[in-house]
């Protein structure tokens, strides 16, 4: 733990909403969370939404002319771009410059840049994206891997597993957090290959808990971090954002729908917007990357400000809680 | 960091170039070194994806330019590259090129 001014590397160009939500977000969390932020993107545009074009204490603007596109090939992009915003904020973490890195942009872009400048634990096969999954009066669960390695090997599964709790343990205190295998059945046996020869390596973890499904995400009890392969995580997490739009949606075109529910509403409508907002991707903090040598958050790509600040706590609690280094004594250590 | 195996600064011969590729794929990939082949193929047998190419690129790029200052591979050429012995190849020819 540290008390430590932590700066914080972001990528203004980054993002549907960018550099405008992101530039305003990243002055607020200098003000807010009271952190030095280095702010990497296009000097004009993104001094076009500081107020009065005066950089406020605590925040630098890096000028660095590249931009990758969301369409654009992530690692080749990367290579390419070497005054990319995202590009130059993984450097920022690698020199030291900052403690942690966010973006909103190209997600691949992000894990390139973070793998290609910032570097691999030694002994991590691949990284994962850890996200953290809403549970309605308990702690998040750990969906990992959410999308980095679609192709994932048994082993590295398993590294997932070890990577996710410790993350869970720093992030929510969770003293021996529970392993579930993602499915298509909690019993043994269920699942293609690839999870069938997880299964039996996993077996050997501690907290392993058996096969998990779909529907015991978003639930309390059956497991704390729920590992699957990126291609499978990405279809899961899709699938839940989707869900939650669609029963927001059926929610308040229901409240609508008649003289009484609009009076209802009234009453109705403000308490759940406060219970809603567990669930709003933009305050409830960026997805990690894990496996690389620095803190990396990557935010949704449609960021707005307050998502921005959510990524800084985010990282923060990864700095201060010692994430990364957790994750080579751990992780390496288990073999 | 430059690669252990080649601590002395003669011209780097092919032999030199595959072990320089095995030590440091073996790092990337993390599996052992026995299964990298010459005639191993990045994606199929190996399991690099494209990441992992570039990061072999880039580590070969610091290791043999501190030996042969602008040693650069061309980033059009890299689809080309489907096997351990085409990036030897592919190395070696660059050296060349470079005289």
């Amino acid at each position: 733990m540290t008390s430590e001014r932590i700066t914080i590397a972001v990528a203004a160009m980054g993002g549907d909403n960018a550099p405008g939500e992101i530039v305003v977000g990243a002055l607020a969390t200098a003000a807010e969370l009271e952190v030095g932020v280095r702010l990497y993107g296009r000097e004009e545009e993104v001094l076009a939404h500081v107020p009065g074009g005066v950089v406020p204490d605590g925040v630098v603007v890096v000028d660095c002319r590249e931009v990758v596109a969301m369409d654009d090939e992530p690692a080749a992009a990367v290579r390419r771009m070497k005054d990319a915003s995202v590009v130059r904020c993984a450097q920022a973490v690698r020199d030291g410059e900052a403690a942690a890195m966010i973006s909103a942009g190209n997600t691949g872009a992000a894990m390139a840049a973070a793998l290609l400048r910032i570097g691999r634990i030694p002994g991590i096969a691949r990284p994962a994206i850890a996200v953290p999954v809403p549970v309605p009066g308990h702690h998040p669960q750990v969906l990992i891997d959410a999308g980095a390695t679609v192709d994932a090997a048994p082993e590295w599964l398993v590294q997932f597993a070890r990577m996710g709790r410790v993350y869970a343990k720093a992030r929510w205190d969770i003293d021996a957090p529970t392993i579930g295998l993602l499915s298509n059945g909690e019993e043994e046996g269920k699942g293609d290959q690839l999870r069938k020869t997880v299964f039996d390596l996993l077996r050997k973890e501690a907290g392993f808990v058996g096969n998990v499904e779909g529907s015991d995400l978003m639930q309390p009890g059956r497991a704390d971090v729920f590992v699957t392969d990126g291609f499978t995580g990405n279809v899961a997490l899709k699938s839940i954002e989707s869900a939650l739009r669609s029963l927001a949606t059926i929610v308040f075109t229901t409240l609508e729908s008649t003289d009484e529910a609009r009076e209802a509403s009234k009453v109705v409508l403000p308490l759940l917007l406060g219970a809603a907002e567990a669930y709003d991707p933009d305050l409830t903090g960026g997805a990690v990357l894990l496996g690389v040598k620095g803190v990396c958050v990557i935010s949704h790509g449609s960021s707005m400000a307050p998502a921005v600040v959510s990524a800084a706590r985010v990282a923060i609690e990864c700095v201060r809680a010692g994430v990364v280094q957790q994750l080579r004594e751990t992780v390496t250590d288990a073999g | 960091m430059p690669a252990e195996t080649h601590v002395e600064r003669g011209p780097l011969g092919p032999d030199d170039v595959l072990a320089m590729i095995r030590e440091r794929l073996a790092e990337i990939l993390e599996i052992d070194e026995d299964g990298i082949t010459r005639e191993a193929s990045f994606a199929d047998d190996l399991g690099a994806d494209s990441l992992a190419l570039i990061e072999l690129v880039e580590v070969l790029e610091e290791d043999i330019g501190e030996r042969t200052v602008g040693f650069s591979f061309d980033d059009e050429d890299l689809a080309e590259l489907l096997t351990v012995g085409d990036a030897v190849d592919y190395v070696m020819a660059r050296l060349a090129a470079n005289g």
